[in-house]
This record gives C-alpha cells, structure tokens and sequence, in this order.
C-alpha cells in the first residue's frame, strides 16, 4: 500500500509501477529506471519529442495558427475583392510566391491566395471550439455516468444512445437549416450539439476502469470528498483517451464543416472558408482545377496536420495500441 | 428547371404562357450534316421534362413542364409569330372587339374536332372557362379570368361561389360566342393564346379529376400514357385542322432529374432536346455539340428588387436605386460568370415583345461607378448601408448574385452579400409572406408579347405579381389609359411613357435578358425552332428517316 498523502500527488506513477508498458525495449526500460520515475504525462512527453511526426504536424499547426491569427501578415489582399475585367478565372502563377495571383483567381476574379489565407479562420476555430466543446460536454457527462452508475449511468447512457443513433451530418444539416445567417458561431455549436456522445461514451468506459483502483479505495478512506476524488484522482488517470479521441476527431470536425459549407448548409457569405470555395471551385473544375485544388489541398493539409497529431499522442498516452 | 422560367411568380408562382405552335416551317440553316436526309412522319422526338406539378389541366399549370405538355395536347383560339409577337389565329376564325374593346366576338373555324372526335364549339370554351374561373376548382391560373364580367361571381374574395356562370361569357351559336369585359383591354386577343384559354371536351366535365390524369384536347398530339416520374407520350392527332399540324409522329417527354444526365444522354443520343446545358458544360458545350448547340434569346428579364415594405426601401430616394443599378458591370458579368448565357437588359421589356425599345432606359442601366456613388449620396445613401439579394440556391445564381455584389461594392462601397433560401419554394414563400430582409431576385417570362405584360402585371399596385409591395398611382394611371386606348399601337406607345415613368421610380433594377442554351441529337433534321418563351415549337421538329 503505497503512502496515501504521495499517492494524490504521484498516481500516475503508481499507475505505471502497477502496470509497466510492457512493449518498451527492456534495454530502454533500464536507462529508464536509473533515471527519477515520470509520470504518464512525463512518458508521453518524453515519448513525443522523440518522434518526427510530431514535430512535422506541430510546425504545421503553428503555421496554420499563426495565419488564422494573423491572415494579414501573408497577404494584403482583399479576399473579397473581385475583379471581373482582368482576373475571371486567371490561371495561377506558381512562380510568384505570394502574390496575389500565386494561386489563381477565382470565378469572381478573387485571388485564391488570398482566400485560402483569410479562409484558415474560420476552419481552425469550428475545429478546435467544436472540440473543446465536445470534450467539455461529452467529458463531464461520461463522467459523471461511469463514476456514480446506476441509474444516473442509465440515464445518461440512454441520451447517449439516442444522440448516437442520430446520423452525425444528416442531423447538423437539419439544425442548420433552422438558421438563415449561419455564422461561425452557429456552425459550431450545431456541430458540438451531436458531436459529443462519442467522448462520452470513451470517458465513461475509462472512469469505470479508474474509479477502481486502489489509489480510490484509499483516498476514500481517508476521507476525501466526491469531488475531490474526482477530479483529483479519477479525472487525471482517465482523460487519456479522451484527448486521444479528441485530437483525431479534431481534424474531421474541420472537414465536416467544409462538407456543410459545400453542400451550403455550413459557413455563408461573406465569412470566408474553404468549403464554400471547393463548391464553388468544383463547377468549374472541369476548365479551371485550380479553384478546386488550392483550397481542397489547404482543407486536406490541415485535417492530416490534425490527425497526424492525434496519432502522436495516442501513441504516446496509450502505448498498449501502438 | 431553368432559371428565367422557375422565376416566373404572376399570379402566385411560375407561369409560362405561349402556346408556341404556330410558326411558319423550314428554312434550314446551318450545316449539312443536320440538315441531310429526308424527313420521317411519323419518327418520335424525345424530350426533356420533369414531372409536372399538378393533373394536366389548361388552367392548372403554372409552372413550365405542365405547360409544356398541354400546349401538345391543347390548341387555343389564337397564337404568336416567334420573333414578332404578330397575332395568329389557331382555332378562331377571327377575334373582333368593338368600338372600345370591352366586348370581344369570337368566331371558330369549322369542322374542329377533339381527339375523343366530339366538335369544338363555342361551348366548349364558355363552359372550359366559367369550369376555371371557379373557385370550387382550385385551379391555380383561375385568376386570368378577372377581366370577364361576372368572375367575382364565380371566384368571390371570400366564400362559394354565387354562380357558375360568368355573366360576360355568352353562347350566340355553336361557332360564335361574346366575352364581356369589365373594362377595356385593346390587346386582349394577345391574351389568349395562354394555356389557360382552351377548350374542353363534355366528358371533361363528367370526372375532371380523372382527365386530368388523361386529357383529351383540340391540339395537334392527342394523350397516350402518363407514368409518373418517368415517361409521358402524346402521338399525332391525325384530324387535327390547325395550321401547326405535327410534322413528327409523336413526342415522348422523358424525366431527368438532373441537368448533367439530360446531357449526357443528349450527347449519347438517348434524348433528341434537353432544356438547358448544365453550368459544368457551358463551356464546352458548343465544341461537344457544333451544330447542334443551341444558343438563342428568348423573351424573358432577370431583375433584382428591392421589397418596398422593409424599413430600408420604404422611402427611399429613386435616385439611390438608380444608382445601385448604375454601380452593376452588365457587360463584363454576362461576358464573364455567365459566360455569354445572358445579354445586357436595356429595358424593362424583354426584346420580342411589342413595345421593346432598345436603349429605353439609356444611362441607368450603364456602369458608371464615379455616377453611382454621386446618385446614392444625393438620394441620402442606402439605409445601414448595406443590401441583401435573395435567391433560391437549388438553381444556379450564386455565382451572378456574388458578381452583382461585387460590383456594387466595389463601385460604391455598400456591403452587399447573398441571402439564399434553399428551394425555389422556400424564396417564394418569403416573397408572398413579405419576408425579404432587403432585395430579392426576379426573372419574368412572358405570357403574352405585349409590354403591358413586363409593367402592368409587375408594378401595378394590384397586379398578381407585385410582390415587393411597389406602388405608384401615377403609373396606375398611366397603365389603365394604356389598357382602355383604342387600339393595340395606342396601348404599346402609352406603356412606352410609363416605363419612363418607371426609369424615374425604379421599382426594380433590371438585369440581363435570358438565352436558352441547349442542344439537339443528331436524329433531328435541321435546326429545332424556338417559340419566345423559349421552348421548342414542338410540332415543328422533324426527325430524320433512319
């Protein structure tokens, strides 16, 4: 029995002496054990810096952050500045890096350059406010079912299950259709409001796991309160997963709203995003690739920076998958 | 459903008139190919069409693909020439009004048949009439019949019917009958040659629920089968007395439900005429098709307008209206995003119609950016400036509602965006239910090719298809001593003033005018004929002898 004041401070720890990762290289495992033991964020960390995929979808995401923040330090273009007379559909100019005209223009005489500049805004907030939302929401709900069970379990499995017999698109599609301006706002929330049961469900199975140990045990028998136990001790060892499954749906939360902006049901003008621009890209794609291309390429680049970075971390945080 | 037709919202939607057969044959143009061989009688057409909307009845098709049907299964008292608009008579052996046009004498041409081989007679058409001016019958063009004596009768505001008789309609004998009219209408011949006006057959009146799954008429095809959503055939009516007799032995209208595979089977010659070239293939269609592309105008006018019942254009100066017409690049905008499918509009008129003056409204319709922004600012500029378009997104208007937009602001720095409702449907309900946020986009087809049709029955207070809430009772007047001069040019040359009346007013900022972009399978001889609504003359294709 490991003492009780360490253990709140070092669960995770006890988790890993309880249950070493067992594919590590027993020669690493040694280098490991001469060192101070980490923690399983430590591991993960340790983990992570040692891996390139990381850092390739790390430096993208900057980058991606860095034009969603500040779309005027790359380009000072008006994106919704067409002009008809000079540039309809002006083929692009892969040697003038970014100039106005690098990438094309669009339908409506509109650099694409500068389109898919100012459109990373939009992609990058539905994507990470819609997870953020999820995990808020689906978190405390899972929870709260997989650490009080019973009928509390139930009640809450079952909005679960009806959420998810709910198809995902079909039902954002059909909230959407209740608003006439659909700004960014209203995209995400419809998005949050069917996206969250999947977390839930992940957060549940792996509280009813946590809630378990022995560390638990303890803590409750010294005392400690319900809240206190959970978020010190069984939130900590159980929130793993949910990052992992937050980070990979991150990217297809991005492609579910270009998916909506494209059939019209997502983003409307004059927000700028790249979904209404590959639909409209995609009627005239079969003269002009190009208004298609460059902003489906930024959408594909985002979403794989995304996922790519959701591999990572699952990979470091629960290595039993790897 | 193509964008001028679908827009089309008198008298509470889309109406589509013109019953485009007459029209004098075969002067073949174009290349040899198409027009080699000899013809066949009796070969069959295959046409584009979607599934009607409601039971083929005359006055119950406001919309173009029933329209479409019943003007092969239907001849009317009297037709237009394409391209002139010159009346024609079709069934009437004359049609006579008298010293002040408000009573109009009806003679028919003798020996006409319906296809069930009962005659035609002028009791045919009095009882067609007074069966679709009623109010019991629920038919949606019932409203055409307002100007007969006696309609309030049969269609009352509120409540049954007082009568089923117009009082105006009268039977002198079997081939002549009298129409009374409460005011004086000089062309109310024109009027006539809509769908609306036909005759019908007594057994009509017996189940006109089941006729109208399986019509009998007195056009130059007679019904043959309806399988909905797929296939509907009409042969050639081998009696049939008219001057627009079928050259071809039969149409069979064929359901797509997209564009894209009306095309392809057009280009694989499963389908002989499509009714519009999809946007993907606007481009290449001329090279896909060479001769056999179509690219022709037809009378109708596209127009964005403002709702006047808003805060924003309840008092407005004309003067910023005119300058938000003057601030939209028409030139480069058709040339451009419409890819040549839409020509400047320089009238309230569409050209093919009587009265159409090129050049009518002179500088408001050019682009003239420094002006626009000149005019806005002396009018007191846009309220909140800034405006909305609203269009229906299940046609293709984004790409020219985002150009109008762009142009705006860009010349005068108004914010302008896009509101588009998801169906056609969705958009005319906002505008009947006086929902539009700031402007709204209009197309009108003609129903028949006089001026009076693109005025009168848009921007007259009253009229069915004001729906923006426009109303000016000078031009009210104007318009109804228009209706009551004594003949036809008198009437032309009035409402020729009221639209300058209009330039002044702007009840709408006209855009461009339509141009039907199609093809033909290489199994047609010569080029097909167009009416001025833009559908094919359909008696008139021929098909060539395999």
């Amino acid at each position: 029995m490991p003492d009780v004041t360490k253990a709140q401070t070092t669960d995770a720890a006890t988790v890993d002496a309880v249950a070493p990762p067992a594919v590590d290289a027993p020669g690493k495992q040694s280098a490991q054990q001469s060192e101070k033991p980490r923690s399983l964020w430590g591991d993960a960390w340790y983990d992570l810096r040692h891996r390139p995929m990381f850092w390739i979808s790390s430096v993208l995401l900057v980058l991606l952050l860095v034009i969603a923040a500040f779309p005027g330090w790359f380009t000072s273009v008006d994106p919704r500045d067409g002009d008809l007379v000079h540039h309809y559909l002006g083929k692009p100019q892969l040697g003038h890096f970014f100039q106005p005209d690098w990438f094309g223009y669009d339908q409506q005489g509109r650099s694409i350059y500068s389109r898919v500049i100012h459109g990373t805004r939009a992609s990058i907030l539905v994507g990470v406010c819609v997870t953020a939302a999820v995990t808020l929401i689906g978190g405390l709900l899972g929870m709260l079912a997989g650490y009080f069970g019973g009928w509390v379990d139930s009640v809450i499995s079952r909005v679960v299950d009806i959420f998810f017999g709910l198809p995902f698109l079909l039902g954002t599609m059909v909230v959407l259709n209740a608003f006439t301006e659909r700004k960014v706002y209203v995209v995400i929330l419809a998005l949050a409001f069917l996206g969250w049961t999947s977390i839930a469900r992940v957060m549940r199975s792996s509280v009813i796991t946590a809630k378990q140990a022995d560390y638990v045990t303890a803590a409750r028998a010294l005392g400690a309160g319900t809240p206190r136990i959970l978020f010190r001790h069984v939130m900590p060892n159980a929130v793993a997963p949910t990052i992992v499954v937050a980070t990979i749906a991150l990217g297809g939360y991005i492609s579910a709203e270009a998916t909506l902006s494209f059939l019209g049901l997502g983003l409307s003008d004059p927000t700028i995003s790249w979904g209404i621009d590959i639909s409209e890209g995609s009627k005239v794609i079969r003269d002009n690739p190009h208004t298609l291309l460059f902003p489906a390429g930024m959408l594909s680049l985002t979403v794989f920076a995304f996922i790519m970075l959701g591999d990572a971390v699952r990979d470091a945080l629960d290595p039993k998958l790897r | 459903m193509r964008g001028a037709r679908s827009a089309k919202w008198v008298a509470g939607a889309i109406v589509v008139a013109l019953a485009a057969t007459a029209c004098g044959g075969g002067d073949d143009s174009g290349s040899d190919d198409m027009n080699k061989g000899k013809a066949d009688p009796n070969g069959i057409v295959t046409a584009q069409l979607s599934e009607p909307q409601n039971p083929l009845q005359p006055a119950n098709a406001k919309e173009s693909q029933g329209s479409r049907v019943l003007r092969t299964i239907f001849a009317g008292l009297v037709d237009y020439e394409p391209g002139t608009g010159k009346l024609e008579y079709v069934n009437a052996e004359s049609v006579t009004p008298n010293d002040d046009s408000s009573e109009w004498t009806v003679k028919l041409k003798q020996g006409w048949k319906f296809h069930d081989g009962t005659p035609v007679t002028a009791k045919s058409y009095v009882d067609s009439w007074n069966w679709s001016a009623n109010i019991k019958n629920n038919q949606t063009n019932s409203s055409w019949f307002a100007d007969i004596v006696g309609f309030e009768d049969v269609h009352p505001e509120k409540g049954d019917p007082k009568s089923d008789k117009m009082s105006g309609l009268k039977v002198v004998d079997d081939n002549t009958f009298t129409i009374k009219l409460t005011q004086p209408v000089s062309y109310f011949a024109y009027k006539l040659g809509y769908d609306v006006w036909a005759p019908l057959p007594e057994a009509f009146f017996k189940d006109p629920k089941g006729f109208g799954q399986k019509p009998v008429g007195n056009g130059p095809y007679k019904f043959v089968s309806w399988e909905h959503n797929k296939l509907i055939k009409v042969r050639k009516f081998a009696d049939y007395k008219g001057p627009n007799a079928a050259k071809n032995g039969g149409i069979d209208f064929k359901n797509y439900t997209t564009a894209d595979a009306a095309y392809s089977d057009l280009r694989s010659n499963n389908v002989d005429w499509i009714e519009q070239v999809p946007t993907t293939a606007l481009t290449n269609y001329k090279s896909d098709l060479g001769d056999r592309a179509i690219d022709e105008p037809y009378s109708a006018v596209q127009s964005i307008v403002p709702a006047f019942y808003t805060k924003q254009f309840k008092d407005i100066d004309p003067k910023v209206i005119q300058g938000l017409s003057m601030a939209i690049d028409r030139q480069t905008i058709t040339k451009t995003v419409l890819q040549g499918t839409r020509t400047p509009a320089d009238s309230y008129v569409a050209p093919g119609v009587l009265g159409y003056k090129q050049g009518a409204l002179g500088d408001i319709v050019k682009f003239d950016p420094a002006k626009a922004k000149k005019l806005i600012q002396e009018g007191g500029g846009v309220p909140g400036n800034k405006i909305q378009i609203q269009y229906n997104a299940d046609q293709d208007h984004k790409p020219w509602v985002d150009a109008v937009c762009n142009s705006i602001r860009k010349s005068t720095g108004v914010e302008c965006t896009g509101d588009p409702k998801p169906t056609f449907q969705a958009d005319l309900d906002a505008r009947d239910k006086e929902q539009v946020k700031s402007m709204y986009r209009g197309g009108w087809v003609l129903d028949y090719p006089v001026n009076s049709n693109f005025m009168r029955d848009l921007y007259g207070s009253t009229a069915a298809g004001n729906t923006s809430g426009y109303s000016n009772k000078e031009f009210d007047k104007l318009s109804s001593e228009a209706d009551k001069a004594g003949s036809i040019d008198e009437t032309v040359a009035k409402y020729q003033e009221a639209e300058q009346l209009l330039a002044k007013d702007m009840p709408a900022i006209p855009l461009w005018f339509y141009k039907v972009n199609s093809g033909q399978s290489t199994k047609i001889l010569g080029k097909i004929k167009y009416g001025q609504d833009g559908d094919p003359i359909f008696d008139q294709i021929q098909v060539k002898q395999k």
